[in-house]
């Protein structure tokens, strides 16, 4: 069973945890070899609660990849999210030695420190420092320094963090099953990965993830993460909303929002009903659509306006040319699209992950677009990436936020 | 040991003896007696009455009375009432003899033409003069059909409403909706037979079936008597599952009740169910709140039920009510809910429309008072927003301390519309905040009977945060909406009956800790922050 590179995605979500098995071949290319779910208990808002719960959780998820690709599973790339994750943009500089005149990958390794010499709060721990730009001597528009003339080189980078104790949290579950984690990645940063396109990054986009427990937004412009983020607001949020308003369980209400849940309000035939079948231990319901729809336009479109306030405070929405890409189960509301186009004023498009081979339900459903996209962070950086005992070594301590 | 039998209905045997007589008058009389006859007819007694003879003969009823012979010598009148008028008395004899002994006459009638406009108020006064109780079911004509029958008809109904002791009328255009634009015409026809069948079967079945709660006439007169009154009629069965919401649903699709709108309108309404011996409790009450969220608060409820073994499986339910004139017209008028300030009008019980005149006055003062007292434990600087953090993360009692006054809800909703004059706002989440008299004069006049809080909404502000009564509409507007519908400033009666005295628990999120942004918890559900009135 000699397989080319396997590459794991492995997403702790809040309803579902989801693990995509991916095959990198020698030309480039990505092929899906299968993808495992469970649901997901003991997850709120993107981080784990119940430690025990999660765990078990995962492993089924494992388990079920496992069978579907015909892999065995040892190494894998973790997603995390969670409302403590802030981001913030930093400029590195360094200075070329007087001996030398190139700029070399030493240099660009201390640029890279030198930006993230910036003071977190003290429970916190980078996550990523993402490139933005190179500038030498001043100069913008470098891609790849490496054997430029220069004094001084410099480079913005999107510095993401979170609290350190949660990370370690997700990683140690994911540990104690007995896999190594490869390491660990920002959802939204791995969400882009799988749902753009470099032409769509060039342009200028938003990514917005509707998870379960959370939406994760990230902003490329000219090519470059300018912003990324977490709201602690998701699907369990209308759910929620739905079983307050209505006073059904939760499980019925969750039901009900993905059959037939939509946005769309004022365009319901008045006295138009939504029937609930009586249950063990629940009598049937019957419950106006309009008013439905209300309660889940309400929340989305509240959440829309938050985000969109937000990014206006950092002047990201000028830039964004190709549009806002929305993925994540609760992109399949009916209606999301247009609401979002009202409140962004600019084209949305409702998106999956793009551009693979293999399994192809795997990558038409919009719950899948992060675990896919962690997959294809992998690959990026497996190419990169050093290889050997200390590089390791070097990784886990990353993990650990010291390198 | 005795036993009963179930076969005998437990009622008195004076309902029993009352013969029920159900006459088809004219044209459109007799296709209503023919459908009713072939719906299935118990309890009563079937008789058409025509001029034309040729229609009466193709009539499938038992018996069959022509009038006019020599009027009309057996055609029709030509659509002139007063022809009908004379075949009417020209047959007084037989009507006379036919009606004798009938404790109770429906009269099936198509108003418009000759013979139904003409005879219909004669012969319900005939039928009463016998000492039958009269209850007449009229059609009014298509618009299609012209003015002239229109105004025929009307005329004729003013009539008929004076002979007749209830009058239950039709509007064919309303039973045209029904059926859809391509349909042929005679099913459009066949859709107000249909109509009418129902609502004759399940009236005479109201007075003649064992029920368990009985619904006299009385209760009938009660609901539909009154003059220039609108019937609204809805009957809708089902024998599946979920037959309680099915067979309501069906019942308020009725194009007669407008889609259970108009039912909101009315002062009272009758509804009786009927079912099978497996019919539950948990049926029927499934079945009337499904129904009691049509009706508005004041209206007078008369239920009755019964339990036929011969229906089987199947679940019932019929809905009459009226509509005065004027409500009914303006409803008919326009479709959208007008019909909400209308409820503002109406006498509330609770608030006594004595203060209302003070409300003005009172007005200015209070909203000081309460502005300052408002101001006064939050934050010196008045045009920053409002703190929002500490009230947010308050779920505890410091928010009903700090601010008594702010219990009762309308009174919280003035502080509110006191507040936006000081541009309150971390949140132009919280759309929709101009200041609006209405809803602050409306507020008022609650707040001068009951200027004290109460013991019972504290419990709840320290949740909820206070609710303005702004109401949610129902239905669309017209206009298309370009932004919430709540931005319509539409106000409901001051009335908090919706308060939740739960505590809101977190829910899904017991767990986790909250999601404050910008002051708010977002946990708590959008559409309770934004105080939305749902349906």
């Amino acid at each position: 069973m000699a397989r080319e590179h396997i590459l794991v995605g492995l997403e702790i979500g809040t309803s579902k945890i989801c693990v995509v098995v991916g095959e990198s071949k020698d030309d480039g290319t990505l092929k899906i070899l299968g993808v495992g779910e469970a649901p997901s208990r003991g997850v709120r808002k993107g981080e784990i609660v119940d430690f025990d719960t999660a765990q078990k959780c995962v492993h089924e998820a494992l388990a079920d990849a496992e069978e579907k690709s015909d892999v065995e599973i040892k190494g894998v790339y973790v997603g995390i999210t969670g409302a403590h994750i802030s981001s913030f943009n930093n400029r590195g500089t360094v200075l070329v030695p007087e001996d030398q005149e190139e700029i070399n990958e030493e240099d660009c390794r201390s640029v890279q420190l030198s930006a993230r010499e910036v003071s977190l709060p003290s429970q916190n721990a980078f996550i990523h420092s993402i490139l933005q730009h190179y500038y030498v001597d001043g100069q913008d528009g470098v891609l790849n320094p490496v054997g430029m003339l220069g004094h001084k080189l410099e480079a913005d980078y999107h510095i993401i963090h979170g609290i350190s104790t949660r990370i370690k949290n997700t990683v140690r579950c994911v540990r104690e099953i007995g896999l190594d984690v490869e390491d660990v990645v920002f959802n939204p940063f791995a969400t882009a990965q799988a749902v753009l396109d470099q032409s769509h990054k060039d342009l200028g986009a938003l990514v917005i993830d509707m998870g379960g427990g959370t939406t994760d937004y990230i902003v490329y412009v000219d090519g470059a993460v300018k912003h990324s983020g977490v709201l602690a607001v998701g699907g369990d949020h209308i759910s929620n909303d739905l079983t307050a308003a209505l006073r059904i369980p939760l499980a019925r209400s969750e039901k009900l929002k993905v059959e037939e849940g939509s946005v769309i309000v004022g365009e319901c035939v008045p006295g138009e009903m939504v029937v609930l079948k009586g249950d063990a231990g629940f009598a049937g319901k019957q419950v106006e659509r309009e008013t439905l729809n209300t309660i889940i336009h309400l929340r989305v479109r509240e959440l829309f306006e938050l985000l969109a306030r937000r990014l206006d405070e950092q002047h990201c929405l000028e830039f964004l040319g190709a549009g806002v890409f929305i993925t994540g189960g609760c992109s399949q509301l009916k209606g999301i699209k247009d609401l979002a186009e009202e409140i962004f004023g600019m084209p949305v498009h409702t998106t999956r992950a793009q551009s693979l081979s293999g399994v192809t339900s795997a990558f038409e459903n919009p719950q899948f677009s992060t675990a896919i996209g962690l997959v294809r962070y992998a690959q990026a950086d497996q190419i990169g990436r050093p290889s050997g005992l200390f590089a390791k070594l070097k990784r886990g301590l990353r993990i650990f936020g010291m390198f | 040991m005795f036993e009963i039998h179930r076969q005998t209905p437990l009622i008195s045997t004076e309902a029993d003896s009352i013969k029920i007589k159900i006459l088809g008058l004219g044209g459109a009389g007799c296709n209503a007696l023919d459908r009713i006859l072939l719906d299935g007819l118990e309890y009563a007694e079937a008789v058409a009455v025509n001029t034309d003879v040729q229609a009466l003969t193709a009539s499938v009823a038992p018996r069959k009375i022509q009038i006019g012979r020599s009027t009309t010598h057996g055609l029709g009148t030509g659509g002139d009432p007063e022809l009908g008028l004379a075949s009417a008395h020209e047959g007084e004899g037989e009507l006379a003899s036919e009606l004798e002994g009938a404790g109770l006459a429906f009269l099936c009638t198509g108003l418009g033409g000759g013979t139904g406009s003409g005879a219909a108020p004669m012969i319900a006064s005939l039928a009463r003069e016998h000492g039958a109780l009269v209850i007449a079911f009229a059609t009014l004509p298509f618009a299609f059909e012209g003015r002239r029958r229109a105004t025929q008809a009307q005329e004729s109904l003013d009539a008929l409403r004076a002979a007749a002791d209830i009058v239950v009328c039709f509007e064919n255009d309303r039973m045209g909706e029904t059926v859809s634009p391509q349909a042929g015409i005679h099913q459009a026809f066949a859709a107000s037979d249909a109509t009418i069948s129902q609502s004759v079967r399940a009236v005479s079945e109201l007075f003649k079936r064992p029920g368990i709660m009985r619904i006299g006439f009385d209760d009938l007169s009660r609901v539909l008597g009154g003059r220039h009154a609108r019937c609204i009629f809805g009957h809708g069965e089902s024998d599946s599952d979920n037959r309680a919401n099915e067979a309501v649903a069906r019942a308020l699709k009725s194009p007669l009740m407008d889609r259970g709108r108009l039912l909101e309108e009315a002062d009272s309404v009758l509804v009786n169910v009927v079912g099978g011996p497996g019919m539950t409790l948990n049926e029927v009450q499934i079945l009337m709140e499904e129904l009691n969220r049509h009706v508005g608060e004041h209206t007078q409820l008369f239920f009755g039920t019964a339990v036929d073994p011969k229906v089987g499986n199947r679940m019932s339910v019929t809905i009459i009510s009226s509509l005065v004139a004027g409500e009914a017209a303006a409803a008919s008028v326009a479709r959208v809910p007008e019909a909400k300030p209308k409820r503002v009008s109406p006498p509330r019980p609770r608030v006594e429309k004595v203060n209302l005149p003070p409300a003005p006055v009172v007005e200015p003062e209070l909203v000081e008072a309460i502005a300052e007292a408002e101001i006064a434990p939050h934050e010196p600087s008045p045009f920053f927003e409002m703190p929002e953090v500490p009230e947010a993360e308050i779920v505890t009692e410091p928010a009903a301390q700090e601010e008594p006054l702010l219990v009762p809800g309308p009174v919280a909703e003035l502080v509110e519309a006191s507040h936006v004059a000081q541009s309150l706002e971390p949140e132009p989440l919280f759309v929709a905040e101009e200041p609006e008299p209405e809803p602050v004069v409306e507020a008022v006049e609650e707040i001068a009977p009951e200027p004290e809080p109460e013991p019972i909404p504290v419990a709840e502000a320290p949740v909820l945060p206070p609710r303005p009564t702004r109401s949610f509409p129902r239905h669309t507007r017209s206009a298309p909406e370009p932004q919430l519908p709540m931005d319509i400033p539409q106000t409901k009666s001051p009335q908090q009956e919706s308060l939740p005295f739960e505590p809101v628990s977190r829910g899904r999120f017991e767990k986790s800790e909250p999601t404050i942004v910008d002051g708010q918890d977002l946990d708590v559900p959008t559409f309770m922050r934004r105080n939305v009135r749902l349906k």
